[in-house]
């Protein structure tokens, strides 16, 4: 897959179809990858496919002009087929490279199940539902259930629905909707002052860095309320509340756009369980509106839009 | 808001200029008695109510909120308080998956001529106001 990708995103620079190609390359660090952004076709050798590419690279398409080739996962097409809903980005200005994506290993669940740090892997394979770590010449062998991201089990579309050139084999979605939904369960059985509890301890750690928002393909207002100052909605001393405020209103103006990729989650520099707000929007406006994000380029977007009959039971 | 030591609720209403409005202006004229735990912002469509005026109103010290427009079909800007019905369904939803109260989020369909309707909507909404206590988003 690797191999072709290199192939294809040559010959996409070479014949001028795309001035930019965006992908993957290997990180500074062990098992990780950073994303690439190149007009240069020799750099194409440096792009990878592999377990460890997290990024959303959806999000660099609103800042690049002319034609892009875009590495896209199955959480990633639909980001974009989101922007294209939105008017953001234009389905022709770009080819899209799709990856069938049978899933994203979570290093900080491996670092747990070893009980090692990163550094100390030797190496990690990807067989089958079974991923084989290696460290100090010892092998120890876990279900992929167990590694992969909380996103990556809930995950409906793992194969990209929009592509231009799909890399690989259709792959089918990974059996772990009720692991990936876990913490979410968890706080849906709370009462509402246990939840009103467990979110003070979360998002009074918050440091506003607003990584969560910057990494978002979702979020793309040129400016966002949290910068406007007539008036100012949010005070810039980092109160628990404020930090609520903040996170409920992104959430709401992402709701229909977010795909679960989990990229906020990850971003978090203070571990704020972040996605278990974004799945759980994201399954409101399903249930409510049997709305997925992502899905349609044709559709329009979910809070444009309106049912004649619909959500009337809270109303008086 | 306090009267003697009893503790009051504080609600804000964000009503409809064309139907909501109106329809407490017939509550008023027409002498129907409602709480004044109410205060009251005219807007033009309750299309324009941003969940963002809600959670602000919730930080100021407001223990709820009422969003009230036409009913459906009614709207003066046609699709107006579709949307708004849109918004409010997942603010409230949200909200409640973070711990705020239900209660605190409130919304209505009145028309110019149900001045009856918004006396009860607002008796109804600070009475469970009042049960649900005082709002914890404010500090």
């Amino acid at each position: 897959m690797e191999q072709r990708l290199r192939r294809e995103a040559k010959a996409l620079l070479e014949q001028g179809k795309v001035d930019y190609i965006v992908g993957f390359e290997p990180g500074s660090l062990k098992f990780t990858t950073t994303p690439l952004i190149t007009k240069d076709k020799s750099d194409v050798d440096r792009l990878v496919i592999n377990p460890f590419i997290v990024n959303n690279l959806a999000n660099f398409l609103t800042e690049l002009k002319g034609q892009v080739g875009v590495v896209a996962k199955g959480c990633d097409s639909r980001s974009i087929v989101s922007l294209i809903q939105d008017n953001k980005v234009a389905r022709e200005d770009m080819v899209i490279l799709g990856i069938p994506c049978p899933g994203i290993i979570d290093l900080s669940k491996v670092e747990k199940l070893t009980g090692k740090d990163r550094d100390e892997l030797d190496d990690i394979i990807w067989g089958g539902d079974k991923v084989v770590i290696t460290a100090d010449g010892k092998r120890s062998e876990f279900s992929i259930t167990e590694v992969l991201f909380d996103n990556c089990l809930g995950c409906e579309l793992p194969t990209p629905q929009e592509y231009d050139i799909l890399l690989g084999e259709p792959t089918l979605p990974v059996a772990g909707r009720s692991a990936s939904q876990a913490k979410i369960d968890r706080l849906k059985e709370m009462t509402p002052q246990q939840r009103w509890e467990f979110w003070e301890n979360e998002l009074s750690r918050c440091i506003r860095c607003y990584a969560c928002r910057n990494v978002c393909p979702a979020c793309f207002c040129q400016r966002c309320f949290v910068e406007e100052s007539e008036p100012q909605w949010l005070m810039p001393v980092p109160r628990w509340q404020d930090n609520l405020t903040f996170q409920v209103i992104r959430n709401i103006h992402v709701a229909g756009r977010c795909t679960d990729c989990g990229e906020c989650e990850r971003a978090c520099p203070v571990n704020i369980p972040l996605r278990s707000l974004t799945r759980e929007m994201y399954d409101i406006v399903s249930e409510i509106f049997h709305f997925k994000a992502g899905m349609d380029k044709e559709a329009a977007p979910l809070m444009t839009h309106y049912e004649q009959e619909e959500a009337e039971d809270f109303i008086r | 808001m306090t009267q003697g030591s009893e503790w009051e609720p504080r609600l804000l209403g964000f009503l409809c200029k064309w139907c909501s409005y109106a329809g407490a202006d017939l509550a008023g004229t027409s002498r129907k008695e409602y709480p004044a735990n109410i205060r009251i912002i005219k807007v033009p469509c309750s299309g324009r109510i941003d969940p963002l005026f809600i959670l602000k109103a919730l930080r100021l010290g407001f223990d709820g909120v009422l969003v009230s427009g036409c009913h459906p079909g009614e709207c003066h800007y046609q699709t107006g308080n579709y949307r708004a019905r849109r918004r409010m369904a997942i603010t409230k939803k949200f909200l409640e998956y973070m711990g705020v109260e239900p209660t605190r989020i409130q919304a209505s369909w009145v028309s110019a001529s149900e001045g009856r309707k918004f006396a009860e909507v607002v008796t109804e909404v600070t009475r469970e106001l009042k049960e649900t206590g005082p709002n914890r988003l404010f500090d």
